[in-house]
């Protein structure tokens, strides 16, 4: 943070957004410039808002599947584990051992496609249009590979409650172990490309430094957290599903600069890639839906479910009363967090600064808005 | 990767507040506690010092009791906390008085800044001290339009929206019982 | 506290909020400048053609992802599906430097005047494709108790070109690229290279096609 000499005729303000050409969605930033020095970023949100909370209670709990995609539509698969997995806390339905693998391996692959296109978009807001290229060819493998169980590209609603819709196949086992290994071998380019690229470095060492405090009061969850040294993981923390009999590292970053965020999701890749391979290796046979009745209804009483999505820490909060509409369907998304400690951090910092910040948090503007 | 659990509970009953603890694998939270309005700034400082972070702010609509001295409104606001370093999950409820107004703990904890924006544009609780209560989602022209309240039809008492409780003479305590034991 | 809380009817309260917006920007008129109707005061028939020739075949989208059909559009404009072979190699930031608008996403109540204001900074001659279903109309979104959302870019801005999906495939932004610019020529593939070998060239009044 630099501190700028206050001269008051060159104060003025700048909109950046709804409408500008970095992919994080619809976002207003109001910012008080000082010649090239923001003052104070205030975010206004509001443009997407699509009453996602207001429409979970006004269907029954089953209808909310399709939402819950739209949400954050780039990983949508955590999304989906969050909610079913809520109603079958709620409800008390088993799910079979071979549904929690497959649903394991799929949202690993979707949290790999997630990273790729976070990597793709932030060095292009970075001026950089090359690395994007490559990271969508390897995300479009990833995307044919889910198309071929799911049957769609972008927003799955696959998961159901007690299992999957349908069970994967000798071809869909094949394509995933050989995306794995051509993963391994792409990370050499994007070593050579990104990671050594001394422009990058120039612009992403010691910007956006968020101190574990900072983190804390804010509630920031997910790669910003923890490329600020703090290792927390909800799939470590409160484990859930079958993640407990894998075996896969959290990786930290030591400042909580963009560089450590950038870091820490390129392993993070790595240990995805980890888990899909264990989870194909051991994956066993049975059914992959148990048997669950037309209409659930959700006992009165309130329920919690936390998963980790790709950007944090995704909470389900459910009130039930009996029927089989939610009372209350809360959910707490991790870039609504991560956000609001901008008029914070982005005191008294270059305004191109500011756009590799927004760029290394990772935010999707939908999933802020609900 | 749990190093070592520490039960918070009694750091919670020694500074007064009414503490439960509650089955994890049936609500997904380890702590339940139910506070006053003038309970809720303190409630956050002991969570701030003890290392909670917030995990979110929102509310519910209910119906009203009718008898309840303080004249509750029929809302209530939900905090959620929970910690970086062990599984703890705590879950606070707060009622609504009729005057619409909660003490703001964005003083304490800056991420509860937009959370209470969002819960005022929805609600239309008033949190008092907060720095800037501006629609956050909704446009500007429907500041005083608050989407999820409930109609009469649809409104349901807490009671029907909490877990039944187990022990009868603790539910006889009426609107004091807001989560059912 | 109930009586003060009105939720507004669906449908009918936000049409009316839309139809208002839309008399306070200066939209063209259909016939107006868009198509040619009352433009130029000398028009040659070798001209216009070669004029729509060269729009059709670069057609510059503006980058207006909202939502979700963003990343199709964006996934588009990659290696893969590569709009640029059929002219769109740019997507320009700035509304004064494109000439094609792609709206996709659902629109709020908050978004429509930037959707209206970037509209009208566009330079005419102008097109805009509505891809995806909120972009049409509404969606999965356009639900009893619908509060926020405009049901379809249409009721805001005129629209050529519907993409359907949710969110469409990159083929279909394709085709809707095609059919803008069918829409600007009257033939589909206005350079014929870019034609499938196997698709009929169709006679078109006025250009020769060998």
């Amino acid at each position: 943070m630099l501190e700028p000499e206050i001269k008051e005729h060159n104060r003025f303000f700048l909109n950046m957004g709804p409408q500008h050409p970095s992919t994080h969605g619809v976002l207003l930033i109001v910012l008080e410039m000082e010649g090239e020095y923001v003052l104070d970023p205030q975010p206004v949100l509001g443009f997407i808002h699509r009453m996602h909370e207001k429409m979970g209670e006004s269907r029954p709990c089953s209808s909310f599947m399709p939402n819950t995609a739209r949400m954050d539509y780039v990983c949508a698969l955590p999304y989906n584990h969050g909610y079913v997995s809520l109603i079958e806390r709620k409800a008390g339905i088993e799910v079979p051992k071979r549904a929690e693998y497959i649903r394991v391996i799929t949202s690993e692959l979707n949290r790999v496609a997630s990273h790729l296109l976070w990597l793709g978009a932030y060095l292009l807001d970075l001026g950089a249009f090359t690395p994007i290229l490559y990271t969508f060819d390897d995300r479009e493998h990833i995307l044919d590979i889910l198309e071929s169980i799911t049957g769609s590209r972008l927003t799955y609603c696959y998961y159901r409650f007690g299992g999957v819709c349908q069970d994967i196949d000798d071809k869909f086992i094949e394509a995933t172990r050989a995306f794995v290994k051509r993963m391994r071998k792409r990370y050499a380019i994007y070593e050579k490309l990104v990671t050594k690229n001394i422009i990058f470095i120039k612009r992403t060492e010691n910007i956006g430094i968020v101190s574990p405090d900072m983190a804390l009061r804010y509630g920031m969850t997910g790669p910003n957290l923890r490329g600020s040294g703090i290792a927390y993981d909800v799939r470590k923390n409160e484990p859930y599903s079958v993640y407990p009999e894998f075996e896969f590292e959290i990786p930290v970053g030591e400042q909580g600069d963009c560089l450590d965020r950038y870091m820490v999701r390129i392993r993070e890749i790595e240990q995805s890639l980890r888990i899909i391979e264990q989870a194909l290796d051991r994956l066993p046979d049975g059914p992959v839906r148990s048997k669950v009745p037309k209409n659930i209804k959700l006992t009165p009483g309130d329920c919690n479910f936390a998963v980790e999505a790709a950007r944090g820490e995704l909470s389900y909060y459910l009130l039930g009363d009996g029927t089989s509409t939610p009372y209350r369907l809360k959910v707490r998304v991790p870039s609504y967090s991560n956000l609001s400690c901008l008029p914070e951090l982005g005191r008294g910092i270059l305004l191109p600064d500011l756009v590799s910040i927004l760029g290394s948090f990772d935010l999707v503007i939908p999933e802020i808005d609900r | 990767m749990v190093k070592d659990t520490k039960d918070y509970k009694e750091d919670f009953l020694n500074q007064g507040f009414d503490a439960t603890e509650t089955a994890y694998d049936q609500r997904g939270y380890h702590l339940e506690v139910v506070l006053n309005v003038n309970q809720v700034r303190k409630f956050a400082q002991t969570a701030y010092e003890l290392g909670f972070y917030l995990v979110f702010v929102t509310g519910f609509h209910v119906r009203p009791d009718e008898g309840h001295d303080t004249g509750n409104s029929g809302l209530e606001v939900v905090y959620q906390f929970a910690r970086y370093d062990q599984p703890y999950r705590i879950k606070a409820c707060v009622s609504v008085p009729n005057s619409l107004e909660v003490p703001s703990i964005s003083d304490i904890y800056q991420g509860a800044n937009w959370h209470e924006r969002e819960t005022r544009d929805f609600y239309g609780v008033v949190f008092g001290g907060h720095p800037n209560l501006n629609p956050l989602l909704l446009a500007e022209e429907d500041a005083d339009f608050h989407p999820l309240l409930k109609e009469e039809t649809n409104l349901k008492s807490l009671h029907e929206v909490s877990w039944p409780s187990e022990a009868p003479e603790v539910a006889k305590e009426g609107a004091e019982d807001e989560t059912g034991r | 506290m109930g009586e003060e809380n009105k939720i507004s009817p669906i449908g009918p309260d936000l049409d009316v909020y839309a139809a208002n917006l839309k008399s306070k920007f200066c939209l063209p008129v259909v016939g107006q400048s868009r198509d040619y109707g009352e433009g130029p005061l000398l028009r040659m028939k070798l001209t216009d053609t070669i004029l729509k020739l060269c729009q059709a075949n670069s057609l510059w989208p503006m980058t207006f992802g909202i939502a979700c059909c963003a990343i199709e559009m964006m996934g588009t404009g990659m290696a893969r599906f590569d709009i640029s072979r059929y002219g769109s190699e740019v997507f320009r930031p700035s509304p004064r430097q494109s000439d094609l608008m792609i709206v996709a996403g659902t629109v709020n109540k908050k978004l429509a005047p930037v959707l209206l204001t970037l509209y009208e900074q566009m330079p005419s001659p102008k097109w805009v494709i509505a891809l995806g279903n909120c972009a049409i109309s509404g969606g999965p979104f356009k639900v009893k108790g619908n509060y926020n959302i405009i049901e379809g870019a249409d009721k805001l801005i005129p629209v050529d070109v519907y993409v359907p999906g949710c969110p469409p495939r990159p083929e279909g932004l394709l085709e809707g690229i095609l059919k803008v610019q069918e829409k600007i020529t009257g033939i589909r593939h206005p350079i014929p290279q870019n034609r499938h070998p196997k698709s009929p060239l169709k006679k078109v009044k006025g250009l020769r096609v060998k």
